[in-house]
């Protein structure tokens, strides 16, 4: 069977971000809680900023490393997201057009919270080994927002917002994927759901509960398929699903005692070789839905001592629920390939908000899945934003609706933006 | 750390001690009076990771198999005793 696996990955997590110890100062949180939630930051959108832009945003870099020729192989345009902006109308289809791919493609997107990448990484891995297409591509991009208010608590400071465009090929310098290597579990349950474009709904025990039991059946169901898999020893590194870092800890706890039979001190060392590597990123972002564990297996790459052939174990998770435990391998190859994407200065170079624009941008992000017939949002008032990111790059930003058609436009965004448009007679300062 | 003898059922009286010591390891600052069989974790101020916590490690020590789930819509204290001493008896 021919390798396949990630060729390439990509994070774009907003222009913006609020610290968490500021959030739960801002919001009155017990900061003794910061402990167990071990999160840094979280990503903060901008009224002009949707499902599309973040999409677009997050993949436009990786594929201008790639040569029109390797651009035009991209034979499906997968979107994962539990942020659609149409019951019909894909993301993808809005995206497809932005990026500039070829006509012959497939458009899709997939939906099951945040495990949903996984599913669709693991379809698109299946079309590429079967050989029918040799040498095809698969780009997926999962891309969300966060909906989340006061009203959600501790869960507010850990949400992020953001994208990970993963491109599947066969040729796969960031993870070769084991083939046939994959534990499953999913039942029905009502953990945490989006019943509507304006609010999120969620039971936190049900979730967390769901989330660790999924973790040991899906391993389970892994070590039946795999002969000697053995958690402890098998996997040089791991990579999670990250609804905050603290829960990543405590599943890893539960492992460790299931499978291990590990003295807790043991667990720690364990946990900070294997696993800290892969929560760097995502403690400075916030839960990125479906894309998180790829967000942290970008993490992993950047952050951990890999050497050639190191075997990584990767969970994903989405409510509702469905869950995958599935591995691959990585090398010295794959820190190449994630380090050119400077995954870790883009995070670095977001401006960091106060708690009051947080509040007045989050009040107005919560409009952005809204159907509306016309609609005009005006990027020009996020100026300030925009200047203090800290790179100066293209981004694609959201405009507004135009008889439902959902309009966009590229700006210029960082430091060194060039002068103002003189025609709207607005200065860049 | 661990009275309960892997082979004999645990009583409802070991298994609420087993509370009561588990609740107080996690969480340093609750006294252990506290910890009453009508309240909830969430009372004592234990977070979902804290409460993750405390009932791996009460299945830990008392030696039973349920999944994390059954411990979702327990309304306090008495019904996680009572759920814990159920699949205790049952082994």
């Amino acid at each position: 069977m021919t390798p396949v696996g990630i060729e390439a990955v990509n994070v774009y997590a907003g222009t913006a971000r609020i610290s968490v110890p500021a959030l739960f100062a801002g919001r009155g949180l017990d900061p003794a809680r910061l402990g167990n939630l071990m999160m840094d930051n979280r990503s903060v959108a901008l009224p002009c900023e949707d499902p599309v832009t973040n999409a677009v945003n997050a993949a436009r870099p990786l594929l201008e490393r790639l040569t029109p020729e390797q651009v035009a192989r991209i034979e499906v345009l997968v979107t994962s997201t539990e942020s659609g902006i149409d019951y019909s109308k894909s993301v993808s289809s809005y995206v497809h057009g932005y990026l500039g791919l070829s006509r012959a493609c497939r458009l899709v997107e997939v939906k099951q919270a945040c495990y949903a990448a996984t599913a669709a990484l693991q379809l698109g891995l299946g079309y590429l080994a079967s050989g029918v297409s040799p040498g095809g591509k698969v780009l997926l991009i999962a891309t969300d927002v966060t909906l989340v208010d006061e009203e959600a608590e501790y869960a507010e400071p850990a949400m992020g917002t953001g994208a990970v465009a993963v491109l599947l090929s066969d040729e796969p310098r960031v993870l070769t994927v084991d083939p046939g290597a994959f534990g499953l579990h999913c039942y029905d349950v009502l953990d945490s759901a989006r019943p509507g474009p304006t609010f999120d709904i969620a039971d936190s025990d049900r979730s967390l509960f769901a989330y660790l039991d999924c973790l040991s059946n899906s391993f389970r169901d892994y070590r039946a398929r795999v002969e000697g898999a053995d958690f402890a020893t098998t996997f040089d590194y791991l990579a999670m699903h990250t609804p905050f870092a603290g829960m990543v800890r405590a599943g890893h706890r539960k492992m460790m005692r299931e499978f291990a039979r590990t003295q807790p001190a043991g667990v720690d060392e364990d946990f900070n070789r294997r696993l800290a590597p892969a929560l760097v990123y995502p403690r400075q972002t916030g839960n990125l839905c479906s894309g998180s564990v790829y967000l942290g297996l970008a993490s992993l790459i950047d952050n951990a001592p890999i050497e050639d052939g190191a075997r990584v174990g990767l969970y994903s998770y989405g409510s509702g629920c469905s869950a995958e435990f599935f591995s691959g391998v990585v090398d010295t190859e794959s820190k190449r390939a994630v380090a050119e994407m400077r995954i870790g200065a883009h995070l670095e170079a977001r401006a960091e908000l106060s708690f009051e624009q947080y509040c007045e941008l989050a009040a107005e992000n919560r409009t952005c899945l809204v159907p509306e017939r016309d609609r005009r949002i005006d990027p020009e008032r996020h100026l300030a934003v925009l200047e203090g990111y800290g790179h100066t790059r293209d981004l694609l930003v959201f405009t507004g609706t135009k008889d439902y058609r959902r309009t966009y436009e590229w700006i210029t965004a960082g430091p060194r933006r060039p002068a103002a448009e003189p025609e709207n007679g607005r200065g860049m300062t | 750390m661990n009275p309960i003898s892997s082979n004999a059922a645990p009583s409802r009286t070991a298994i609420a001690r087993a509370v009561v010591e588990a609740v107080t390891e996690i969480l340093p600052a609750v006294p252990a009076a506290e910890v009453t069989g009508h309240r909830h974790l969430k009372e004592l101020g234990a977070d979902s990771v804290d409460r993750v916590e405390i009932i791996l490690m009460l299945l830990d020590r008392l030696g039973v198999e349920l999944p994390l789930s059954s411990f979702a819509d327990l309304p306090n204290l008495d019904s996680v005793i009572d759920l814990l001493h159920e699949e205790g008896g049952a082994r």
